[in-house]
Order: structure tokens, then sequence, then C-alpha cells
């Protein structure tokens, strides 16, 4: 791995000033991330959590308060760091006057590319997202599913090092939805590091390396998806030909019966699900508990 | 993708402060925006407007007997040239204020800056791209103009020259009257008019621009885009008030000649197109130099309004 890391965010904090006279809100407290070439790194939280407006400050499109955020190692703030990024919004809307291909023939002739080069892109871009057939209508006539990945399409359209995707599946049936994690595995087999944002944590977890959960503008837990999801205080063993009779006794027993190997030994995982609702478990349901665990 | 990844990131240089092709993207896609929005549709019922007029006289009129027989052409001209000033100032606001926060609220925007695009050569384009529109829609009202302007001067001289005849005037006199008339006609002074009127249209559409860079509405944006076309209209009789002999300014303090002042160097004087418009009615003389200077002004304006925007809108969150 490089020394440059893909995506560098440090201790960003961004506070929005709600009213007038009123007291500012702060949107995103103290967030650190790190986030290394060719990884595919998923920040999860609920609605309200910090999640947009982190990616915008990485992308430059609000001034954090304070703290940096660099992509390749430079300033987010610059414009030559939107040269490595593909960026897909949340339910994306593009020019409705435009057709599929004439809309990625506009981003891609904003990032400088033009002749024979952007037209080869045009339908490597189109086959890859399977809007081959839909290339000459407009906009204003695709689905949903179809806008997410013409979306896609115009993200990856000057080959970026770094994609950003804002819900990439908001609103996408499950076929289109699995169409898109398909495409996110295949840019990880790339190369291309990805920073994703959901709420599907099935799809984040099937898809991420390391994953990060951010609450109440607070990044809560960061770290390897397998880690994160280990629990510590257990011990799973996985055993093969074993019999009901041996799993009473199987830790005395496992290394002097012949014909049972031991698969592996290791933390057994809860689910990504778990781990998300356990860390944004409102807290005056924990205060509650303690209250109830003070009085018995 | 992978095949080209060496050769891309090598082609990735420095991004420019500001590209005149990005700045062309941009214009190029705001054209094809307000064309597919059908925008030019409003140009069927001006045309029907102008050929309709070729077939009324005007009430006053009084056919070759009339002692100026010119001003029926004037009244033509005028007419139109109305027309294309109210639309072309109209449409350089509406269409200015529909585009940015449209841009913003649909989320457009977040996927154009995301690129490597300058937040000035955006504004810059979108600008352009307004004005290339109202180019071509006075370019295309100036055509029909010019095309029924021809036949009324022709109808007018084929009706003047047989009675000035009939009346025993001299031939080199006739002919002195009839160039007169012609003068009134579709000339290069006609052509001078529009284009007082395309730079006026201009500068409003920069004013347009500098509001919904701060705006939250686009009602809020014409509106106030509406508000400095009739200050800037008005300005020059305001002034005149103010700082001529025995104004008001004069009895007043240092305070409301300061404001005064200020006031006449932020709104654009539109005075100045109009006085060129209005003398390619009549038919007076405008010299290159006048349209140069003329093209000079709007320029100024059209920087100061462009600067103030991207000051407002580098800053600006999304």
């Amino acid at each position: 791995m490089s020394d440059i890391p893909a995506v560098e965010v440090s201790g960003l904090v961004k506070d929005f000033q709600t009213s007038f006279r009123g007291p500012k809100l702060r949107a995103v407290d103290n967030v650190s991330l790190r986030i290394e070439p060719g990884e595919v790194y998923g920040m999860i939280g609920p609605n309200g959590s910090g999640k947009s407006t982190t990616m915008k400050a990485l992308l430059g499109l609000v001034k954090p308060t304070a703290g940096t955020c660099s992509i390749f190692g430079k300033d987010s703030l610059k414009v030559d760091s939107r040269n490595d990024v593909g960026f897909l919004p949340e339910n994306p809307y593009f020019y409705k006057h435009l057709t599929g291909a004439e809309t990625i023939k506009f981003y891609g002739k904003l990032c400088g590319m033009r002749g024979a080069k952007l037209k080869h892109r045009i339908d490597e871009m189109l086959n890859l997202v399977g809007l081959d057939d839909a290339r000459n209508r407009a906009l204003k006539g695709y689905s949903k599913g179809m806008l997410q990945r013409i979306g896609l399409a115009q993200a990856l359209v000057q080959d970026p090092r770094l994609v950003i995707l804002d819900e990439p599946t908001a609103g996408v049936d499950p076929s289109g939805s699995r169409e898109i994690r398909d495409l996110i595995l295949e840019l990880k087999n790339r190369g291309i590091t990805v920073f994703l944002c959901s709420h599907l944590l099935e799809q984040v977890q099937e898809v991420c390396d390391r994953v990060g959960i951010i609450n109440h503008g607070k990044m809560v837990r960061q770290g390897k998806l397998d880690d994160l999801i280990a629990l510590e205080d257990r011990t799973e063993i996985v055993l093969e030909n074993a019999s009901p009779e041996l799993l009473d006794q199987i830790h005395t027993l496992v290394d002097v019966t012949y014909g049972v190997d031991m698969i592996s030994e290791g933390n057994p995982r809860t689910t990504l699900e778990d781990l998300f609702l356990r860390e944004t478990k409102p807290r005056r349901t924990v205060t509650k508990k303690r209250r109830k665990r003070t009085n018995s | 993708m992978s095949s080209s990844n060496k050769k891309t990131q090598r082609q990735r240089k420095k991004t420019s402060f500001i590209s005149p092709r990005r700045i062309l993207i941009i214009a190029q896609s705001t054209v094809t925006q307000l064309v597919r929005m059908k925008v030019f549709y409003f140009l069927a019922p001006i045309a029907a407007v102008f050929v309709g007029i070729q077939f009324f006289d005007a009430p006053w009129y009084a056919g070759p007997e009339a002692s100026q027989p010119q001003q029926e052409l004037q009244m033509h001209k005028n007419l139109c040239l109305g027309t294309m000033m109210l639309f072309s100032s109209l449409f350089a606001i509406v269409s200015t204020a529909l585009l940015i926060p449209r841009d913003i609220e649909d989320r457009t925007l977040y996927t154009i800056l995301c690129k490597p695009v300058p937040r000035l050569d955006y504004l810059v384009g979108k600008l352009l791209g307004v004005m290339a529109v109202v180019f071509i829609a006075l370019a295309v009202m100036d055509m029909i103009l010019v095309v029924t302007l021809h036949f009324r001067t022709g109808a007018v001289l084929a009706d003047l020259e047989p009675y000035l005849q009939k009346l025993g005037w001299p031939q080199e006199l006739v002919d002195e009257k009839l160039d007169e008339i012609s003068a009134h006609g579709p000339t290069m002074t006609l052509q001078y008019g529009v284009l007082a009127y395309f730079f006026k249209a201009s500068v409003i559409a920069a004013v347009a621009l500098l509001i919904s860079t701060f705006s939250t509405s686009t009602l809020f944006t014409i509106a106030s885009s509406v508000m400095i076309w009739i200050i800037g209209a008005a300005q020059n009789i305001a002034r005149q008030g103010l700082f001529e002999q025995g104004g008001l300014a004069e009895d007043s303090g240092p305070i409301a000649k300061i404001l005064a002042t200020l006031v006449s160097l932020l709104f654009p004087d539109f005075q100045i197109f109009d006085s060129v418009a209005e003398a390619a009615t009549r038919a007076a003389d405008i010299s290159s130099e006048q349209i140069l200077q003329l093209g000079g002004f709007t320029f100024f304006y059209l920087a100061i309004y462009t600067v103030l925007s991207w000051f407002v809108f580098s800053d600006k969150e999304f």
C-alpha cells in the first residue's frame, strides 16, 4: 500500500448556523478516518448522524469548521483533488433533457476528455452499467434504478481512483441493488478505492473491508469488518464429522479422538446489523436500563 | 478501465483557475437545456405580431398625404424593438433565475462541482449560455423585423412616389424624400439598436446571476432582478433630480449624497442602452465608436457582476 492514503479526514468538525441568533448545530464532531488505496470503506449511521456532511466536506461542497480532508494527499477544498474522485449522490437527478449517452459525454467533457477516447469511454460505461439499450433515451424516461446506474457511470467516467457512493441502492429494487453490489465488487477488483455510505447493512457487510459507525456526529466504532463483528468473549470451534456425544467433552477429547479434525478456532461473528443497532441505540433506553439495575 | 489507468493518471494535470473549454461545455449544455425546455416557442407569437403589424395601418397614418410618412415606419420599429427589449430582458431574468436554483434543488450541481470544475467556470458558463440563447432569440426576431420592415418601407415608398410626382415635385426632390424615408427602413442603425438591447439583456442576466447565488428561491431572484431592472431604467431620471441644479441632493447632507452615488454605481444605468435603441428608431446617426463604448460599458458591468457572483458562490455550501 502507498504511504499516501486515498482519503484522510482529520479531526473534522462541522457546525451549521440553524437560525440567525440561534445556537450552532454540530453536524460532525471530531471525525477522523483514513482509507487506504484499493479499500472499500463503509460508513453507516442513522439519519442525521453526519454521514452526508462528512462526504460533502470530503468533496469540498461544505467547508470544515475545523479539521482537514484530503484525497490522495490533496486538500479536498482544492479543485485539483476532484480529478481523482467520482461521486454518486443519494437519489441523483441529472439534466432530464439529456439522453444517457449525452449525460456521460457531458461529465466526461467536464473532466477534460474528448474525441475518440471519450466516445469509447461512453460505450464502455454504458456497457458496464447495462444501459446500452437506453443510451439514446432522455433521462426523464429513466426509472429510479436506471438513474442510479447512469449516476454510477458518470461517477466513473474519468476513471477515478476513488469513488464516493452515497446510498447507491436507495430506491432500487432487489435485483438492481444486487447489480450495484456486484459493480462495487468489480471496482474493488480493479483496485479502485470505494467510500460507501449505505443503510443496507447486509450489503455493507458483503462488500466492505473496513467500516465506520457514526452517530450524533461522532465516529463511535471504526475498524476492519471482521474485527468489529467479532464477539471477543466467546470462542467458536468448527468441527467436521463430530458426533453429538463428543460435543460435551469436546475441548478435552478433540485432541485425542481419532477421525475428528479441528478446522478452525476463533470468535463467532454477530451481524453488522446487530452491531449497528447496539452502537446506535438511543441513549434513553440505556439510561432506563441503568436505572433498573440501580433499583434492583 | 485499468488498461487506460496509467495513461489517465499521467494526463491528470493541475486544474487551471479558469478554462475557456470548460466554460464552453457548460454554456453549450445551458443552451441545450433552454432549447429543450422549448423556450423558443415564445418566438412564434412575436413573429405573428411582427407580421400582423404589416397588415394594419396606424390610425393616425394619413397615407402618402401625411406630412411625415416616416412616422409609420418609426411606429413599426418602436413596437417591434419594444417587444424585443421586453422579451429579451424578461427572458434573461427568468432563465438565469431558474437555472442555478434548479441545479441546486435537483442536486445536479453536486455532480458538476464534484468534477474538476472551478465554481467560476460554472457561473461564467451559465451566464454565457443564457446570453447565447438571448442572442439567438434576438437574431430570429431581428430577421423577422428586417423582412417585415422591408416590405412596409417598400409599401410606403410605393404609395409616396406617385403621389409626390402627381403633386408636381421635381424628381430630384422626390428622390431626396424617398431617401429620407428609406433611412427609416432596415438599416445598420436598426441593427445597432437591436445590439443595444442584447447588451442590456446580458447585463440584466448578470444581475440575475448575482442574485441567484445568494437567493433562496427563484421567485425572490426574479422579483429582485425586475426591481433592479426598473431602478436601472429610472436611474437616469433620479440622478438628474438629485444632482442637477436645484436637485434634492443639493439640500441633503453628505450621507444622502454618498448613498445616491453608491446607488448610481451599483445599479447599471439601462437608459444608456435605451437611448441607443431610441436613436435607432428615429434613424438618427449612431457611430461605431458609440457602439464600442456601449460594448465596453456592458463588459464592465458583466465583469463586475460576475466577480461579485463568484465571491458569493465560492463560499456557498450545499
